[in-house]
């Protein structure tokens, strides 16, 4: 009796690990299954592909308008907007991606320095070996932007969906009280404006920056771009893997910020608000800000509390037309889609863009100025501007500002241009001439 | 019948095995893998290198950085968790009524995001949040709280003891629950009273919770990235430059992954000797008192 009872357990129990095998297999398999890369393919006679947005719900809503429109007049088009993860940052989701092989057919928010890392791993495809990619660039007027936007070997990887060139928001009204009618724009005339604040107000600063004691490498582009640039007039910084920065804007910009740091018109500590609160009189400033103080600084009035304008310049002469650095990022169509996918991602960015409305709904729903040269003078545009009068300098200035370094070293080079140079200068631990000398030698080391 | 019940043991080990397998086991070999290559995490091309990665890792200022800080952070945070997890479960134990309730409250900064107590933190701290600037108008004092080599980790350390005390005290009070009342009986029999009970009958029973507790402590400090990412970057001058940045920087934002995964596998020798090294004090410490 003992024996039937055992041997019943047994083939219970045989049963058991058979079901209990069964469904650990098939949780592995269904865990390890990775989509294609792409999207699915072609089904039903229909090209599918994925389109990575960026991580903000304007423009993802913006990009799926889009494709539902295009695919209402595509029959053979399936497109699948979704959001681009962020672990943690959407470049860190994006290589992530390729690593698994789960990468998108097309995304946005790509910027120029990242672009020339996907493109030296040959993860990105170049736009201008599309065909009608001439005609594209053409009709949304934007010749001399990408003009900014080519890589070394004349190769388009990212065609850019927005550029904002950064610019700085003055308070007007303390400067009135200080004696100013209007804001600097001149290192002298900043310096002035600078020692004169401290004279009335020693508790207020110049400028509130955390970053500038931040080795913080995207940071730079919000300090250091912004004046090198105008210093230097758009002169290139990294150029075939090279370091072609101009010396002397180079050193002017470090001496500036000595001048101002030994001043001590620069916060250096994180501060809440510090430019609404009248706590600093001047900040970089990206469009972004307008609809954050629409809904808590409705004070911030253009014309009455601040005003807009280009970086200052270390003359009277480059004052007329300076540069900026180019809070930009655009598309790219990745390598591991098929052909048929790029091509596909293609046409509809192609669609996108050749209608000028479609760049007015980015612009209304994002606040982020279009890549296009005629952003200012369009028609399309005029009355959005009219009623948004803050953007209009932003719109007036796209041709004057120049895209990040295409470098694959570009967080190296950046980090090095903080720890060597501008950190220090900031600190008072280096003067500017030993600062740059030291950031020079620094990235030789790295582009070698 | 014997060989049944092994043969069903591993059975139901085996989604947990399987799990380590996929997720753990094979990963690290991949890293370890990896860690001698050149790889940039995108390109379908890479090369072997040799120990290349782990030679440049050694000489590495920010890798040397990123070992003795995780130390000083080790030293803050290990003390300040396990006394404050103690001190709440205490409480928690001598609570007549709505012990659950006071145990969840302590536990929910646990399920708190880690950017959003950083970003909370961070608006505390600054320059011109009304603490500091009570500080300056009361006090005269202006605090550079995250400007400062010895302030910042400090700040962090305490961070993510407010975080994690909660959920440790859990652990405490599971201990100070299975303690026998018999034993207290006899030691007040003995004479021991007030801190004298706490002290040589509390704490030593309560071996099996301090030894989870701090092993899961020092586990942790070898894995913090979220806080200092976004309170400090790793600064000021490498002050809170963890592994995990480090990692970080180097696989994600400079596409070194072949070198990112080297420190990574440093990382994993480096936690795992030092757990070990923690292990051995504590079963000291144990044996002592009687767990073998």
């Amino acid at each position: 009796m003992n024996a039937i009872t055992n041997l019943e357990g047994e083939n219970k129990m045989k049963k058991l690990c058979f079901v209990l095998l069964l469904m650990i297999s098939g949780l592995i398999v269904s865990g390890c299954q990775s989509d294609s890369g792409g999207g699915e393919g072609s089904s039903d006679g229909k090209v599918e592909f994925e389109f990575w947005a960026a991580p903000n719900p304007t423009q993802e809503a913006f990009w799926e308008d889009m494709a539902q429109q295009y695919m209402e007049e595509e029959d053979g088009v399936s497109i699948n907007v979704t959001p681009m993860p962020e672990s943690p940052s959407s470049e860190a989701g994006i290589q992530s991606a390729i690593a698994a092989g789960n990468a998108p057919a097309i995304s946005e928010n790509i910027s120029r320095g990242f672009a020339a890392q996907l493109a030296a791993s040959s993860a990105i495809v170049p736009f201008n070996e599309f065909e009608g990619y001439e005609k594209l660039i053409q009709e949304r007027q934007m010749e001399e932007t990408m003009s900014s936007w080519t890589f070394t070997d004349d190769q388009q990887f990212v065609l850019p969906v927005y550029s904002n060139p950064m610019l700085f928001a003055w308070r007007t009204d303390i400067l009135a009280e200080l004696g100013f009618d209007e804001a600097p724009r001149t290192y002298d005339e900043v310096l002035k404006a600078g020692e004169k604040l401290k004279e009335k107000y020693p508790e207020k600063f110049l400028w509130s920056r955390a970053d500038l004691v931040k080795p913080t490498w995207h940071a730079r582009w919000f300090d250091f771009f912004m004046l090198y640039n105008a210093a230097s007039d758009g002169n290139n910084f990294v150029e075939d893997n090279k370091l072609v920065a101009d010396n002397e804007a180079a050193v002017e910009t470090f001496k500036f910020f000595s001048q101002m740091a030994e001043g001590d018109m620069l916060l250096t500590r994180e501060a809440t608000d510090p430019f609404e609160s009248g706590d600093s009189i001047m900040m970089d400033i990206g469009p972004w800000t307008f609809s954050y103080w629409d809904e808590k600084f409705p004070e911030m009035v253009e014309g009455e509390t601040y005003e807009l304008t280009m970086p200052p310049v270390p003359s009277e002469e480059g004052t007329e037309n300076p540069k900026t650095f180019a809070d930009t990022k655009g598309l790219s169509i990745y390598a591991s889609a098929t052909k048929e996918q790029q091509q596909a991602a293609f046409d509809f960015v192609n669609w996108v863009f050749s209608k000028p409305e479609n760049d007015l709904e980015w612009f209304e729903k994002t606040n982020l100025p279009p890549a296009r040269d005629d952003l200012a003078t369009n028609d399309a545009f005029t009355e959005f501007l009219e009623e948004n009068s803050e953007l209009k300098k932003y719109a007036d200035n796209i041709p004057n500002a120049v895209p990040p370094i295409a470098s694959e070293k570009t967080a190296e080079v950046q980090e090095l241009i903080g720890t060597e140079g501008l950190n220090p200068v900031v600190k008072g631990e280096k003067d500017a001439e030993q600062a740059w000398e030291d950031v020079r030698n620094a990235i030789d080391g790295v582009l070698e | 019948m014997e060989k049944s019940t092994a043969r069903l043991g591993w059975l139901f080990a085996s989604p947990y095995l399987i799990y380590s397998l996929i997720f753990f086991l094979f990963p690290l070999l991949w890293a370890t893998y990896l860690a001698f290559t050149n790889w940039n995490l995108i390109s379908p091309d890479y090369e072997f290198v040799g120990i290349s990665n782990f030679i440049e890792a050694f000489f590495s200022e920010s890798v040397r950085a990123a070992f003795f800080v995780t130390y000083k952070f080790l030293g803050m945070f290990v003390p300040i968790a396990v006394v404050g997890a103690l001190m709440l479960a205490m409480i928690i134990h001598t609570l007549p009524r709505f012990k659950g309730l006071f145990s969840v409250a302590f536990f929910l900064p646990y399920l708190a995001s880690g950017v959003a107590s950083a970003i909370v933190v961070n608006g505390v701290l600054s320059y011109n949040s009304p603490f500091n600037i009570w500080l300056r108008g009361t006090f005269g004092l202006d605090i550079d709280w995250l400007g400062s080599s010895i302030l910042a980790p400090l700040i962090i350390a305490l961070m993510m003891a407010w975080k994690f005390a909660g959920y440790y005290a859990l652990l405490f009070v599971a201990g100070l629950e299975s303690i026998p009342k018999d034993i207290y009986e006899a030691a007040e029999i003995d004479g021991a009273v007030g801190f004298k009970k706490f002290w040589y009958v509390t704490l030593p029973m309560l071996y099996p919770s301090f030894y989870t507790v701090t092993i899961l402590a020092v586990g942790l400090m070898f894995g913090i990235f979220t806080e200092p990412y976004v309170l400090t970057g790793g600064g000021p001058d490498l002050a809170t430059h963890t592994w995990q940045l480090e990692i970080y920087s180097q696989a994600f934002e400079r596409l070194n992954a072949g070198y990112g995964t080297a420190i990574a596998v440093i990382n994993s020798i480096v936690t795992f000797g030092s757990i070990l090294v923690f292990r051995k004090i504590l079963e000291k410490w144990g044996a002592r008192h009687g767990w073998e």
